[in-house]
């Protein structure tokens, strides 16, 4: 367990720095000017430009900023300054992470109760019920998330008026339901995936050896699904569901945007936009350390589900 | 149950599909709407707009106003831009104050010229910062030496370039002396450089000021509730203004970034947004259907549609093939297309909008100036003069962006129908700008569209960005000694008629010289849910107070 755990935080050490790097070199090389973002396209005096220049450092070579940059972030936690919000990186990060890492759960957790609860009735029941969810899940797997945003924004906001439009709410139970609608969008074609995997793992099992041994030796059927079905058919569905949630990390962006909430991927396309380098750095390398640690949990996952798999191999 | 859930989610999904495919191509103005049947649709006519909206019956609660983005900084001196400007203005009061209409008259001080090179700032009696504190002439001279330092970091010190010294010479008082005469300095203190911030905060915040850590400390008719870094900026009413008769009728303001049109839209028609000053919302026809629920206004605007002329080294140097092009150009077609109407022909390069002062003069000067029509067979024949016939012009462009691809497009059409070949240069939306501040990505390109406007109502302080040897949007050298002769006597111009005359006659010159090409004088739009009333419909809410005159209007709320 020790070695795993030292092995995993050195993996996201060296995702960190690595990326960390790409993004710097990426934005250094796309075309763009990050003093635009200050004025909204007007042309600012010439002073104003060079003063502005030096103080954020653009005209220093790359190596000199990334290096700058990193002894920073390394020996002060201090991850830079956003120019276009003019306030330490840490701050932007702290005041949005609250609202992705809610929308993220919330939408991981639909996808849980949902795509894994439908995917095994669908994988239990043959006939019109399963038949029904395959038809609405193709349908359902195929619509990105921005479209789903419009179109529960146009229904349930602004026509039926039952959740509201905009921003995150404050307080718990206010937030829930800010978060309902954006949860869903993000969630919605995530699910219909799990649905499916769901279902086919449950169906693979069912038609198994052992199964069918069990079910002859008269094993009550609830018993034998759970012991015998959903156990073994655990290890793919964990496998899907971690990547979807992990994925949904950096799909939030979209949705963000389109129920204008103050999330960290909303900002960070924001701040790619307008080349706010810290930014996109310091939210990226959020976003990858939890694309690492969710897959260490997945890992562990495995092991807790499966006693023959080791921790830190992979599970089939 | 589940399973009707989703199944219904997903035909839901289905129809919705195709009710958002609809819903795309509605706004997006089919750029070839037929160009003869709205001979009326753009007015020639300044009277008709009004700057102001029904006064309000009563008090409101808490609102939530809308900004194309999240407001980046309260630092007026940093302020640039109309998500910060619309928040700056409800919290500070300048040393000039803006009126709905584009007038200025006195704000927190009483301006005088006892000779032409000196300005004498007289603070009033009674104004006071959030804090309690009285405004005294130590906090104007701090806030003005503050703008005007070129290494203070604010974007305004070109507008001190005339200032000999600056010195407090009483309580109340701070004399300004000047270089050379310099009457245009008044019209910029009612804006974001003339900002009075109490001096012992700012010092003690420094660098921090206007940060989200620094915060303010002003004394205009709100004050900063709460605000974290690139998130809702809240203003809650500032119970003690120093200036009663114009205290604040709504309690708190959520200040919110809202970058996407179909948000926005959805937000005023669910009230999750109660106002905004939109910059061309491609969802404006459906907001202004829904009048139960919202209500659109329009005004007068500083704003000016032009295309700029960032070279005059290709064909574009000869004044015959900008007047050329300037004269095959078909503008209400244009307006039509892109404004929906919310826009008049541009008789001068400034908006009617921007006259602030003498208004007699400009008016007289707009009404015997022609609407400018489309007249090709002439266009043609300037064309056979200057020798430009199938010579090549560049313009820089996005398609991403409606408004300037549709300009664009249009300048294309008049190009070619005159014999010249127009190619362009697209970019993105993201590196439009780079146009503006980059001259390695103007190289090769004789021009680009845009939306620019002044600070303050003058149109001298737009002409002095473009016309001017030092303007900061003179992209190639242009100089007119005319124009500059006039821009000149105009800034040195004590009475305001005169000066307007000068304003006048370069504006004339300006016209036909083209050293920009005008598209349109847009107007000023503005949102409010049907609760809301008193807000100025003019550009008064990137430089005077504005939130302070909403209330409610007492019906429905």
């Amino acid at each position: 367990m020790g070695s795993f755990v030292a092995r995993r935080a050195a993996m996201l050490v060296a995702a960190l720095l690595v990326s960390s790097f790409v993004i710097f070199g990426s934005l250094d090389l796309a075309p763009g000017d990050p003093l635009s973002t200050l004025t909204g396209g007007r042309t600012l005096p010439a002073e104003a430009v060079t003063q502005l220049r030096a103080q954020y450092h653009l005209d220093d070579p790359f190596l000199v900023r990334y290096v700058d940059w990193l002894g920073n972030a390394v020996l002060h936690g201090d991850l830079g300054t956003s120019i276009a919000f003019r306030g330490s990186v840490t701050s932007v990060i702290g005041a949005r992470a609250a609202v992705t890492m809610g929308l993220v759960a919330y939408a991981g957790l639909l996808i849980v109760l949902f795509g894994v609860g439908l995917g095994v009735v669908s994988g239990l029941r043959r006939g019109a019920l399963d038949t029904s969810i395959v038809a609405s899940t193709s349908v359902l797997a195929a619509v990105p998330s921005f479209v789903a945003a419009i179109v529960l924004l146009s229904i349930f906001s602004v026509n039926l008026g039952w959740f509201p439009a905009l921003g995150a709410g404050e307080g718990f139970a206010d937030r829930i339901v800010h978060l309902t609608l954006p949860a869903i969008a993000l969630a919605l074609s995530a699910m219909a995936i799990v649905v499916r995997v769901t279902r086919v793992a449950v169906r693979t099992e069912m038609g198994r050896e052992h199964v069918q041994t069990a079910v002859s030796r008269g094993i009550p059927y609830a018993l034998m699904v759970r012991r015998h079905v959903l156990r073994n058919a655990a290890i793919p569905v964990t496998t899907v569901v971690g990547i979807t949630i992990t994925s949904l990390i950096a799909l939030s962006a979209v949705v963000e945007r389109a129920f204008s909430l103050d999330g960290l991927g909303a900002a960070l396309v924001q701040a790619a936009l307008s080349k706010d380098f810290a930014v996109v750095q310091g939210i990226s390398l959020v976003f990858v350390a939890a694309f690492v640690v969710a897959n260490v949990l997945v890992d562990l996952l495995y092991a807790v589900l499966d006693p023959r798999v080791a921790i830190g191999s992979r599970a089939t | 149950m589940t399973k009707v859930n989703l199944a219904g989610a997903a035909a839901i999904a289905l129809a919705a599909l195709t009710v958002a495919a609809c819903g795309k191509a509605a706004p997006s103005t089919s750029s070839s709407s037929s160009q003869s049947s709205q001979s009326n649709a753009a007015p020639s006519a300044t009277s008709a707009l009004k700057p102001t909206t029904p006064a309000p019956s009563g008090e409101a609660g808490k609102i939530t106003w809308a900004t194309y983005r999240d407001v980046g900084t309260i630092d007026p001196i940093q302020a640039f831009d109309y998500p910060e400007n619309t928040v700056i203005t409800t919290l500070c009061d300048s040393l000039q104050r803006q009126a709905p209409d584009g007038s200025i008259g006195p704000g927190l001080a009483t301006l005088t010229h006892p000779d032409d090179k000196t300005l004498v700032i007289t603070l009033k009696d009674g104004p006071t910062f959030w804090d309690g504190k009285p405004v005294t002439a130590d906090d104007v001279l701090f806030s003005l030496k503050r703008a005007a330092d070129p290494k203070g970091g604010g974007f305004y010190p070109a507008v001190f370039t005339r200032v000999q010294s600056m010195a407090k010479t009483s309580d109340k008082v701070v004399t300004v002396k000047l270089k050379q005469p310099d009457f245009w300095l008044d019209g910029e203190l009612s804006q974001m450089p003339g900002v009075v911030l109490e001096q012992a905060y700012g010092v003690s915040r420094g660098r921090k000021l206007g940060t989200p850590q620094g915060g303010l400390m002003c004394s205009g008719p709100f004050k900063v509730g709460s605000w974290k870094a690139g998130s809702t900026l809240n203003v809650v009413r500032n119970e003690s203004y120093w200036d009663a008769a114009n205290k604040a009728k709504v309690a708190e303001i959520d200040f919110r970034g809202v970058p996407d049109d179909a948000s926005m839209t959805s937000g005023f028609l669910t009230g999750g947004i109660d106002g905004s000053y939109p910059q061309g919302l491609s969802t404006i026809d459906q907001l202004r259907a829904a009048k139960d629920k919202v209500t659109v206004s329009k005004g007068p605007s500083f704003a000016s549609d032009a295309i700029v002329i960032s070279s005059l080294k290709g064909a574009l140097g000869d004044v015959r093939v900008r007047q050329a092009l300037s004269l095959a150009i078909d503008r209400k077609a244009y307006i039509q297309n892109v404004y929906h109407g919310d826009a008049q022909l541009p008789r001068t390069l400034a908006n009617p909008g921007t006259w602030g002062y003498g208004k007699d003069v400009f008016q007289a000067d707009w009404d015997k100036r022609p609407d400018p029509a489309p007249d090709v067979a002439k266009a043609k024949q300037l064309i056979q003069q200057a020798g430009a016939n199938g010579k090549t012009i560049t313009l820089g462009m996005t398609s991403e962006v409606q408004q300037l691809a549709t300009a664009a497009n249009a300048v294309r059409s008049a190009g070619e129908a005159i014999g010249l070949k127009v190619k362009f240069k697209a970019v993105s939306a993201q590196n439009f700008i780079n146009f503006f501040t980059d001259p390695k990505a103007r190289k090769g390109i004789d021009g680009f569209p845009t939306v620019n406007y002044p600070d303050y109502a003058d149109p001298a302080a737009f002409y002095n960005t473009i016309v001017m040897p030092d303007g900061s949007q003179n992209y190639d050298a242009f100089d007119d000694p005319q124009i500059t002769k006039a821009m000149n006597d105009a800034r040195s111009a004590a009475d305001p008629a005169q000066r307007a005359r000068f304003v006048a006659q370069a504006g004339d010159r300006i016209m036909q010289q083209l050293p920009w090409i005008p598209m349109a004088a847009i107007n000023t739009v503005l949102i409010t849910s049907s609760k809301l009333t008193g807000a100025p419909v003019s550009f008064a809410f990137m430089g005077g107070p504005w939130a302070n005159l909403l209330g409610s209007t007492g019906n429905g709320s």
